[in-house]
């Protein structure tokens, strides 16, 4: 028999500042390419539905931004509210941070990386959501795949292979 | 719209600063290649920070980016993009290996002798003082590198003005993409300078 949720599995790019929900069991969640930008994954531990926002800066300093999922501080009760209308209460939720990479050294003035996934632990605190896994930090990029049928959460770096973190 | 904060006259006049810029540092590598480089057109456009990743090319792929920063009148970041295998050809042809310290190094001077150029051109059409800060270099998703370079930049701007030229090594396949991201002040400086000031 075939596996349905692979055979019609949809990939949902999420691009900088993006965010995206779901509870279809086709789909997965990618952010390409991460470097400083965090891609938080929130999944739910009941199973269902599972969010993915690609952050690109820390705070917004009281500025609005076109992209819901731009600034951490906007980006994590944003993507809390879309998985809303797909069931998955903020009680039932974990998070996976991966990025926030230093891909320059600091004497360019980027480390935004580090930055960005303070401010999203700190979002997440205050949310009351755990962290459960990260591949964060250092300065390789990556991509993140979250497959909504299983709840599954993927890692890959440039040249290397996917390897699972939930 | 995406070029609603530049008018029309405005993008063609920093796209000719870029086609002569690019111009300049294609003078430049041919003369450190040994060959002749094709330019193409250079385009100028503000972007949103996931357009303007996007319209860099495939994101997972793995290239080499050198990065420059450029303080002075106008900050700036120029980032040079070569695909991995592009890479590969140019220190072949300069007799060093890509994944070496020396070949880093060569990518690195390559990109800081461009920049140079270019920014030397730009400088000398302005009446502009610009230095640079040393290149740096790294191999990794296409996607990762650009992003990362456009994040430090946009704060609080929703639109990214990209300044990108190809130039491409006759004979073999091989291309480099060049990109000048102004900050934001950066571009009012620019075109303030060339008459063109809002």
């Amino acid at each position: 028999m075939t596996d349905l949720s692979t055979a019609t599995a949809t990939d949902v790019v999420v691009r900088m500042g993006e965010l995206a929900a779901s509870a279809s069991a086709g789909d997965v969640l990618v952010c390409v390419g991460l470097g400083s930008c965090i891609g938080l994954a929130l999944v739910c531990r009941r199973g269902g539905a599972c969010g993915l926002a690609h952050i690109v800066l820390p705070e917004s300093g009281g500025r609005t931004a076109d992209r819901p999922a731009k600034f951490a501080e906007h980006a994590v009760p944003a993507l809390i509210a879309a998985l809303g209308p797909h069931g998955a209460r903020p009680g039932c939720l974990d998070a996976i941070l991966v990025g926030g990479a230093q891909m320059f050294s600091s004497s360019t003035g980027m480390e935004i990386g580090a930055r960005n996934e303070e401010a999203v632990r700190a979002a997440l605190v205050r949310a009351g959501i755990p962290v459960t896994a990260t591949a964060t930090a250092g300065s390789v990029g990556r991509t993140v795949r979250v497959h909504v049928a299983t709840g599954t959460v993927t890692v890959r770096e440039a040249g290397s292979k996917e390897v699972g973190l939930r | 719209m995406a070029n609603a904060r530049y008018s029309d006259l405005q993008l063609d006049a920093l796209r000719e600063l870029a086609n002569i810029g690019s111009g300049t540092a294609g003078t430049a590598l041919s003369s450190l290649l040994g060959c002749p480089i094709e330019l193409s057109v250079p385009s100028a456009s503000a972007l949103e920070l996931a357009d303007a990743v996007e319209a860099a090319g495939e994101a997972g792929d793995v290239v080499w980016g050198v990065v420059v920063p450029v303080t002075g009148h106008v900050d700036a970041t120029a980032l040079l993009v070569i695909p991995e295998a592009d890479a590969a050809t140019i220190c072949t042809m300069l007799g060093v290996d890509p994944d070496t310290d020396t070949g880093r190094s060569a990518l690195g001077e390559i990109g800081n002798i461009m920049v140079s150029s270019y920014v030397g051109a730009l400088a000398t059409m302005t009446g502009f003082e610009l230095d640079l800060r040393p290149p740096q270099s790294t191999r990794d998703m296409r996607g990762a590198v650009v992003s990362s370079v456009l994040a430090s930049h946009s704060g609080e701007h929703e639109l990214a003005l990209v300044l990108d030229s190809e130039l491409e090594v006759a004979g073999e396949a091989c291309t480099l993409s060049f990109m000048l991201l102004p900050t934001p002040a950066g571009v009012a400086e620019l075109l303030h300078r060339i008459g063109l000031g809002d």
